[in-house]
């Protein structure tokens, strides 16, 4: 792969759901190419697809039609199998509720997703990766003793520690007030700026996806206007 | 962090819940261990009242009988009589521990009692082996105390001294060093003969027909009777006894003509019928108690899950496998009942330990030996039982833990 290849490449992506007899197309046929260490929001009023959007290039969930690559494999059809493979170690999660279990500290919440790679941890390496999301302090605390805006922080770094080349986050901001919101979001810039890590993520907040490289608007499962902020 | 370490930690998140499923299952083990502890402690009682009985087998003459009250009733004419080569023969069987001899007859004894209605009593004669009785009733003890002492059992060759049972001794009056005399008509001789013994011990009482007896040599019992060569008992104890073992001894030496095995029935029924009947019980007792608790722990397991429905969806976003998930909610329900299997072993330990201790401080049990019988192979059982049904129970919610789809776990967990 080179750099002029897409990282991310979608056509005709599309999802629909089954309620009762009703086919729900939640996605609508999506084109899409995403560059290696780009920003990119997708922002939508709610029910527009973010979600099933952000699930289908996570590798989470399988497209009911249409292509989708991702870092030079085909995705599209894969069994659920075959998707774990797809995303462990390319790709890293932050989502809106943060998910860190509370019985672990937050360098154990970290250190989470070496389990299951089979990877040893390495705490010097996982304080790193903490002192980067600006919680090397707070390794040894747990989710509770910590603030929301901490505890997206410590899911940033979870996302992170396993070096993925592409982070996603859904409504990573969502259950934030607005300090913590704009923390989150200049931290994901610093991360694109100093590691060229490609990062999506979903948003209500017009500030934050003003702060993107590009800004995917969908609406009713359809690509409304995609446009580069900066060229 | 390993797998174990997290499985303990999930499990440490409802300290409340999975400390009451503990219980639960720690119950159900310590009833179950109990129960095999008493079921033990009770084998072991029969199998130590069997060895109080000396010998579990008889062989006799046919048609002839053995107990007590019978030959008294027919004044020692019912008593038929085996050929003396009849022990040798039955030594060879491999599967006896001992054998011993014996020659019963009925003597009539004079009036020496002071109690006028004892005009005229009989006594059962014992002669006996004395090496290899003792050897068959390592327990029989001579009395002690002021008269009794020194008691001991004739020589070999003796052929004036006498050992008394218990019961006898009482009713007759007799201590040690005193003359005991009885009256035998010898095989063939019309007369009777007056003969004079002397006392040289006193058996303690053995609650068995032996209190009855009185017990002089083989040899001189077999001339005083006038039956030199011949014998009325042979017991036998086997080196196994369990109802096959008995129904094979009692097959190959039915065989012998004019011979009948008699196996002490009561020992016998006791075995199959009430042992059977104590381990069915016991048994569905057990697995009742099993059964509840795997619900229990099923239940708990499955709740948990459903709570961490969303941590398991990022856990499977995050490059957990459906195996990596099977494995960690298995190895929770398998550490939770390996816990309570513990748990419930040190609580049947103790617990029967205490229990025992109150009812020893109440009543007399009358017995030495503790009524529950834990060993470590029974508590081996019982752990090697708790794995077995945390692997079981964990089967199910780990399949439902694992199926769980990322998506729709980490939406259900927002
Ligand atoms: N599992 C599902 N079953 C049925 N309909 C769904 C499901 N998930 C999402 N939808 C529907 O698909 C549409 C898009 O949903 P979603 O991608 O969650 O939107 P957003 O994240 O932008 O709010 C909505 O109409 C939603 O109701
Ligand atoms: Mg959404």
């Amino acid at each position: 792969m080179n750099n002029l290849s897409p990282l991310i490449s979608a056509r005709s992506l599309t999802r629909q759901y089954r309620r009762g007899a009703e086919v729900v197309k939640a996605l609508d046929g999506v084109d899409l190419d995403i560059r290696a260490g780009e920003m990119l929001a997708v922002t939508g009023p709610s029910g527009s697809g973010k979600t099933t959007l952000i699930n289908l290039l996570s590798c989470l969930d399988a497209p009911t039609s249409g292509e989708l690559s991702v870092a030079g494999r085909r995705v599209d059809g894969l069994p659920e199998s075959e998707l774990v493979a797809a995303r462990r170690g390319v790709l890293g999660f932050v989502f809106q509720k943060f998910h860190l279990l509370p019985t672990l500290t937050v360098a154990e919440n970290v250190e989470l997703p070496l389990l299951f790679l089979r990877r040893p941890a390495d705490r010097a390496e996982t304080l790193r990766v903490l002192e980067t999301v600006g919680l090397a302090e707070r390794a040894d605390h747990r989710p509770g003793e910590i603030s929301g805006g901490q505890m997206q922080r410590t899911a940033i770094a979870r996302a992170l520690l396993a070096k993925p080349s592409i982070l996603i986050a859904d409504e990573p901001t969502g259950n934030l007030d607005k300090a913590n919101g704009e923390a989150v979001i200049a931290l994901f810039r610093k991360l694109v700026t100093e590691t060229g890590i490609t990062v999506i993520l979903s948003t209500h907040n017009e500030r934050h996806a003003a702060a993107c490289d590009r800004i995917l608007a969908l609406e009713d499962g359809r690509i409304k206007t995609a446009g580069a902020l900066h060229s | 962090m390993n797998f174990g370490n997290l499985a303990l930690k999930n499990l440490w998140r409802r300290p409340v819940r999975t400390g009451l499923t503990v219980l639960g299952v720690a119950l159900a083990v310590a009833v179950a261990v109990s129960l095999g502890g008493f079921n033990l402690g009770y084998k072991r009682a029969i199998s130590n009242s069997i060895e109080r009985l000396g010998f579990q087998v008889m062989i006799m003459a046919k048609g002839c009988p053995y107990e007590a009250a019978t030959m008294m009733l027919k004044g020692g004419t019912g008593l038929l009589y085996l050929p003396e080569d009849t022990k040798a023969k039955i030594e060879t069987d491999a599967s006896v521990s001992s054998i011993t001899p014996i020659f019963v007859g009925v003597a009539e004894k004079e009036a020496s009692s002071i109690r006028d209605d004892a005009a005229k009593s009989f006594a059962i004669v014992n002669g006996i082996e004395r090496e290899s009785f003792v050897t068959m009733k390592p327990w029989v003890r001579f009395q002690g105390g002021a008269g009794y002492d020194g008691g001991r059992w004739f020589s070999d060759t003796a052929e004036t001294e006498i050992v008394l049972g218990f019961e006898v001794a009482e009713y007759e009056q007799r201590k040690v060093g005193d003359d005991f005399y009885m009256t035998v008509t010898p095989n063939g001789a019309v007369a009777p003969v007056q003969h004079k013994f002397k006392v040289v011990g006193v058996l303690e009482r053995t609650g068995s027909q032996d209190d009855g007896g009185v017990f002089v040599p083989l040899k001189t019992a077999q001339k005083l009777f006038g039956r030199a060569n011949e014998l009325t008992i042979v017991g036998v104890k086997l080196k196994e006894f369990s109802g096959v073992k008995l129904r094979e001894f009692e097959g190959r030496w039915l065989k012998l003509p004019e011979v009948q095995v008699v196996s002490l029935e009561q020992v016998k029924g006791t075995l199959v019928s009430l042992v059977g009947t104590a381990q069915a019980m016991i048994a569905a007792v057990a697995l009742i108690a099993v059964v509840v608790a795997a619900i229990g722990v099923m239940n708990s397991i499955v709740m948990s899950v459903y709570e961490r429905t969303g941590e398991i969806g990022v856990m499977k976003a995050v490059g957990a496998s459906r195996a990596d998930i099977f494995r960690l909610v298995w190895l929770e329900t398998l550490l939770l009942c390996v816990v309570a299997g513990a748990a419930g072993c040190l609580l049947a330990v103790v617990g029967s330990g205490a229990v025992e201790g109150v009812i020893r401080r109440l009543i007399d049990l009358g017995v030495s030996d503790s009524l529950v019988l834990i060993t470590p192979a029974l508590l081996g059982a019982a752990m090697l039982g708790a794995v077995v049904l945390g692997l079981v129970t964990g089967i199910w919610p780990a399949w439902r833990a694992a199926s769980l789809h990322p998506v729709e776990a980490i939406r259900e967990g927002e």
